[in-house]
């Protein structure tokens, strides 16, 4: 199985309007917390390693799940019990309902009651569904998302020349792969990873309720 | 009674844009103030930097402050308002939904420039605010907002006089711009022009209920320049739709060529 290049060009692409561009994913608290521009490729490929595997892999589940016909809710349940951050599920949850649009609008069908409750990676796994996209594409897009949401974000935080930036990107994109390799093959909750971020997890409740940010999360 | 299924199910969306320090954030408290006691209200803020508009309206002790919600713009005011409305429709959903049914959702943009309107994916019905203190001469620079907004607001009347800016000429202007369209010349200390505010605020909600209303995108186009292929001189104009651009264009350089 394959997927169009082209549609995950266009999933990954900044202009689609998901809600995506008041996210910094993680990195205005990280810096307000101490984390230097320098540090910002390694920050990345802690979340590869962490964060963005749980949500990576929950995709990866929804996606088979939902092609299974099965439960959704298992799978949003999975993902909040290796989310323990409240802000972050909450944003999470956000993010759901934005993507959610987006798959209203491009892929049209019947919804689940609860889907305006899910998050990201849940609507984005029903997503992969139903645009038949492959498990390790739909795991590659949650990685590459985070990356460049992180990268993005830093440019309006801690300004500086965009190539430097894109070129931390294409250093990253093997690491990319390497984690939805590893993901791909998961069908059922009880695989999605469970790795922690406590810092990442801490700066996001500290986020959570600062009033002056850039981003919302 | 008959079933009127064409009725709007939620609450009517107004965006409030304009440049930076031209009394957005004031506006809406005056609105809120004169309107709060027949509308049930929600407020959106869209800040750049913080969530200073949010905290001055909950301040303003002109609404619970429950119902004013800061949107995160991600420093692209622009982009929330018209290229990706997400967080902002969101906001409004839970606003409706935490404190449904409301008849006006009013949504501040993040002071931007000139060329920053809402989309009609997010808004019913916007109004773009100037300021006499900003100079007189702005309302002839034109843009989206000054000419083709639902209504457009010169505010801070009554600072006319200190900054030399003639008011009665500056709100002609402001009409001719927009080919005869409302403008509202608008001072928080003069109580006839807010009533020229809610009043226009209440017809239009009237409107929108009825169906009447239609959304119009102000379009993201200033008034721009071509070369006239007559010979007439140049001329400034606008596109509705934006597709007789490329028509007009081809034909201006046809003219040049010949």
């Amino acid at each position: 199985m394959s997927t169009s290049s082209l549609l995950l060009t266009l999933l990954g692409d900044a202009r689609l309007p998901s809600g995506g561009h008041a996210q910094s994913a993680g990195l205005e608290p990280a810096l307000r917390a101490g984390t230097t521009a320098a540090q910002v490729p390694a920050y990345l490929r802690a979340r590869l390693r962490t964060v963005i595997r749980v949500e990576a892999g929950t995709a990866v589940v929804a996606r088979a799940v939902a092609a299974g016909g099965g439960d959704l809710g298992e799978v949003e349940a999975a993902w909040a019990a290796r989310t323990p951050s409240q802000a972050l599920r909450a944003n999470g949850r956000r993010l759901g309902r934005g993507y959610l649009r987006v798959l209203q609008t491009l892929w049209p069908g019947p919804f689940d009651a609860r889907a305006g409750t899910w998050s990201r990676p849940v609507v984005l796994g029903l997503l992969a569904h139903r645009a038949a996209m492959a498990p390790a594409d739909v795991a590659r897009l949650v990685g590459y998302d985070d990356v460049q949401s992180v990268t993005a974000a830093l440019l309006k935080l801690e300004p500086q020349d965009p190539l430097v930036i894109a070129a931390w990107v294409k250093d990253l994109l093997p690491d990319i792969d390497e984690m939805a390799a590893q993901v791909a093959p998961l069908h059922t909750p009880e695989q999605i990873p469970a790795h922690g971020a406590p810092l990442i997890e801490r700066w996001a409740e500290t986020h959570d309720t600062t009033t002056e940010r850039l981003f919302s999360a | 009674m008959p079933e009127n299924t064409t009725a709007p199910t939620r609450a009517m969306r107004l965006g409030v844009a304009g440049p930076v320090g031209t009394g957005k954030s004031s506006l809406i408290a005056t609105l809120c103030q004169a309107l709060s006691g027949e509308l049930r209200l929600g407020v959106i803020t869209n800040d750049i930097y913080t969530d200073e508009d949010a905290r001055f309206l909950k301040s303003a002790g002109v609404l619970d402050p429950e119902r004013i919600r800061p949107v995160e713009t991600g420093a692209c005011p622009h982009t929330a308002i018209r290229d990706d409305v997400t967080a902002n429709l969101l906001a409004a959903e839970d606003l409706e939904a935490d404190f449904g049914p409301l008849d006006l959702v009013i949504i501040e943009s993040g002071g931007d420039n000139l060329t920053a309107t809402f989309s009609p994916a997010l808004v019913d019905a916007q109004l773009f605010v100037l300021d006499v203190a900003g100079g007189g001469d702005v309302v002839r620079k034109g843009g989206p907002g000054i000419a083709r907004a639902d209504l457009l607001v010169i505010n801070k009347t009554d600072l006319g006089p200190y900054v030399g800016v003639d008011v009665e000429r500056m709100a002609r202007e402001g009409r001719e711009a927009r080919r005869g369209s409302p403008v509202v010349a608008l001072s928080r200390h003069d109580a006839a022009s807010i009533r020229v505010l809610t009043s226009w605020v209440r017809d239009t909600l009237t409107h929108y209920r009825t169906g009447e209303h239609t959304p119009v995108d102000p379009g993201p186009m200033a008034p721009h320049f071509h070369a006239d292929q007559d010979g007439e001189g140049s001329h400034p104009h606008t596109h509705d739709d934006g597709t007789d651009h490329a028509r007009y264009q081809a034909a201006a350089n046809a003219g040049q060529s010949a």
